[in-house]
């Protein structure tokens, strides 16, 4: 009896315990309005580096677009607005003249000269990570401190939109060359942040650059925290000890939404997910299994079960607010009979086994529904399940049959959103990992890269969808909404649709 | 001869009969003998209670993440697929797995323990060190670099799991083979001209077989943990195949709206474990010679 008197106090105090702690974790967001003025930002995953030329993924961008400025910025409506360049002109099909704003400051007090935007985009073009961003430049010249020359090798429409890509951003020749290999942990750039800590794996914190050429920022401190997995990002925002949390769960959506001091935000984005066919091997090289597999999947119960319906159908491999999207498309709609009458027609009225290749949770839950569905007109699917390195570079060499991936338009351009995967040269590691090839949908996306009259191009990148729809070396399943939750008093906050959302505007209500 | 023979047999017969006498004693471990026994009975007529493909595997995504109710005892899963029938359907593999990725262990293990502890001297040294070697490295982390390299499949994943827990066994079975082979009976069997394979087979193996009967009880709970761990990763066996790690892992989103999803493999998991630790505990007391009245 005694020991359990004793078991029992132990266990009374320490739920009295736990609910005192819960109560302390709401303070912060009580307290947050009026003097408040840090704002914690949580992601997935750690940034990889802080040099926009090592690395180019959407953690470490969204922690560079802060620190760096581009030359032209695309605003979250994807317009491209002056950024670095006060204004720009094309003197002729190859070359275009850019004058750079006047009295920029860098973080470490140097002021922007048009010798910096060369030093820049040379570094970018030998860069292994992101040279293709503006693989299409020849050479920069500079004319003067304020203005630079550059040139394409064939005429190039979307410069400006390539130029606005975060990896774009504007480094300082003098920062880079003083902190030599270790730049990556030392960036210097034009941000209205800069740069003040990393604590690899936690968080990185940045002040505000008082010298900021648009005025300097209403906060004074953000600091970008990991936190993997996304319930606990849920949890933080509602304990208050998280500002905003990037990527909230399909699950929890609700959940933040429906909370009294919370706002979720959705917006549309610029990526495409999809299942690829390998069309260089059996039986997917056959045009009739491809249509048919695109035919027994419904996307429907995908974006319902494990998007919670954060998504939209596709009907096309480039998302609705990308230049050249067309909305004419037809799109699979879901139809086992007609899948399994094309089967039939390809002579595999029995069906056959396959192989889905996937890396991720998200995946494996796609995944899963894709080979339910198959099942249902014969086709045998095994989930091959790869660690991601793996994965990139088993699909760049062929080895699939089926896969699952995603895309994402950041320029806002057909021609980014296309060329890389379906261009036949693309094959591989440069994104075209269905290995499709038509010749004539080559020759309408290089067209399409060179022709300068926009509504031309428009025609060129609509006739190409439906080509590439009607040879389905994918089957587009959805465009994905991206949301992030925030605090309410959080005010100015927009996601940008190419999946890395500025802090410049965050003001306090 | 024949009256020899005969009383060898009840001599062997009783010394068995006098271990599950002792452990019918042990009231924890006939608790776990018994849990032991109902899940190995579900998972055996499991074709019975739940058909494979009209219910495991078959999704039902109108009826996802629904509590527990009369039509689904303990729930759909986030496919709506119920979760006991799977649970059921799950025990399959993790008593497959456990057993034979325990089997795989003893063999070698055995096989490497006798060898060394039997001939000593260099041999003994070159194979406990390679041993030592492996036992510096976390079994788990051995098996999951084992079904990296090799691809996520139930063999492999046996492998794996078998393959990282050898040096245990290898040092268990040693360090009986020691004891045992100085005695005089070896000594005896030698001088008539026995083989050093008959010795070890027919005169030391019989003699350790108590600590690897209690190591491997208590092994067949760690592997299941292991594949448990390795499936809750993603390393497993290929979905839609049910396996109670990867059940956890596919519910653990969904922890805070269908509690359901992930308790239930959680606490599967835990008294299939118990049951083993339970019953280890008691074979290893009911073995021990020195317990003896």
């Amino acid at each position: 009896m005694i020991r359990n008197k004793k078991l029992f106090l132990v266990v009374t105090s320490i739920l009295v315990l736990a609910l005192a702690l819960a109560g302390c974790g709401q303070k912060p967001a009580e307290e947050a309005k009026g003097q408040k003025d840090t704002i914690v930002v949580a992601q997935s995953a750690d940034a990889k580096s802080l040099d926009p030329h090592a690395t180019n993924d959407s953690t470490s961008s969204n922690v560079m677009t802060q620190i760096y400025d581009t030359l032209v910025y695309a605003t979250e409506d994807m317009e491209i607005q002056p950024g670095l360049a006060e204004s720009w002109n094309q003197v002729d099909d190859t070359t275009w003249e850019f004058n750079i704003r006047k009295g920029v400051k860098f973080h470490n007090g140097e002021e922007l000269k048009a010798s910096d935007v060369k030093f820049t985009l040379d570094r970018m073009m030998k860069s292994s990570k992101v040279s293709h961003i503006v693989e299409a430049i020849d050479s920069v010249e500079v004319v003067d401190d304020y203005k630079v020359v550059i040139k394409t090798k064939e005429p190039f429409s979307p410069l400006l939109a390539h130029l606005a890509h975060s990896a774009a951003g504007i480094l300082n020749e003098k920062a880079v060359k003083e902190a030599g290999d270790n730049y990556g942990q030392n960036p210097v750039g034009t941000g209205p942040f800069k740069f003040v800590s990393w604590e690899a794996g936690d968080k990185i914190t940045l002040e505000r650059f008082d010298d900021y050429f648009r005025g300097p920022a209403k906060l004074k401190k953000v600091i970008f925290r990991v936190v993997p997995e996304g319930t606990n990002r849920t949890i933080g925002l509602e304990t208050g000890e998280i500002d905003i949390a990037y990527g909230i769960e399909p699950i929890d959506k609700d959940r933040v939404a429906n909370h009294e001091n919370l706002q979720l935000i959705e917006a549309p984005s610029l990526g495409m997910y999809y299942i690829g066919f390998n069309c260089e091997k059996a039986p997917f090289d056959n045009k009739l299994v491809r249509q048919a597999v695109s035919y027994a999947i419904n996307p429907d119960d995908i974006i319902e079960a494990v998007l919670s319906g954060s998504g939209f159908k596709a009907n096309s491999p480039i998302a609705p607010g990308v230049f050249g999207y067309n909305d004419k498309l037809n799109r699979y709609e879901y139809n086992p009979e007609k899948a399994k009458e094309l089967l039939k027609e390809a002579g595999y009225e029995n069906g056959f086994k396959t192989e889905l290749w996937i890396s991720g949770s998200l995946a494996n839950q796609i995944a899963q529904i894709v080979q339910a569905q198959l099942k249902e007109i014969g086709i045998d699917v095994s989930i091959e399940s790869l660690e991601w390195g793996t994965y990139i570079d088993r699909t760049a060499k062929g080895e699939q049959e089926m896969f699952f991936l995603g895309w994402t338009t950041v320029t806002g351009d057909a021609d980014y959103g296309l060329y890389p995967l379906f261009h036949s040269s693309a094959k591989g590691s440069a994104g075209n990992r269905s290995f499709y090839g038509n010749p004539e949908v080559d020759k309408l996306l290089e067209q399409g890269k060179v022709a300068t009259d926009i509504e031309k191009r428009e025609e060129i990148y609509k006739k190409a969808q439906e080509l590439i729809m009607e040879d389905a070396p994918i089957f587009p399943l959805f465009y994905k909404l991206q949301n992030a939750g925030t605090q309410k008093f959080i005010k100015g906050f927009k996601l940008h649709p190419a999946g890395h959302h500025k802090l410049y505007n965050i003001y306090f209500e | 001869m024949a009256t020899a023979k005969k009383s060898k047999k009840n001599k062997k017969r009783s010394q068995w009969s006098e271990v599950w006498r002792r452990l019918k004693k042990n009231k924890m471990a006939m608790v776990g003998l018994t849990i032991l026994t109902i899940i190995v009975l579900l998972a055996v007529f499991a074709d019975f209670i739940a058909d494979y493909d009209e219910v495991v595997i078959k999704q039902n995504l109108k009826e996802r993440l629904q509590g527990p109710s009369a039509k689904h005892w303990l729930g759909t899963d986030e496919f709506g697929r119920d979760i006991f029938a799977r649970l059921i359907h799950g025990a399959r593999v993790s008593l497959k797995v456990g057993i034979i990725s325990v089997g795989i262990s003893i063999i070698i293990g055995g096989i490497l323990g006798s060898i060394a502890g039997y001939y000593g001297g260099l041999i003994d040294n070159i194979i406990m060190r390679t041993m030592d070697i492996f036992l510096a490295i976390p079994s788990i982390l051995l098996a999951i670099a084992i079904v990296s390299a090799l691809g996520p499949s139930l063999m492999n994943l046996m492998i794996a799991v078998g393959i990282s827990s050898v040096p245990s066994y290898a040092r268990i079975v040693r360090a009986s083979v020691l004891s045992i082979r100085d005695q005089e009976f070896i000594e005896a069997a030698k001088a008539i001209g026995a083989s050093d394979l008959r010795i070890v087979l027919k005169h030391i193996i019989p003699n350790t077989l108590a600590p690897v009967i209690v190591q491997g009880t208590l092994g067949v709970a760690g592997a299941i943990l292991s594949t448990a761990g390795l499936s809750f990763i993603g390393l497993g066996i290929r979905p839609p195949a049910p396996e109670w790690g990867a059940m956890l892992a596919g519910g653990r989103a969904y922890l805070r709206y269908a509690w359901h999803v992930t308790t239930f493999p959680g606490l599967a998991i835990m008294t299939i474990i118990l049951a083993l630790n339970f019953l280890g505990d008691g074979l290893r007391d009911a073995l021990d010679p020195r317990l003896k009245q």
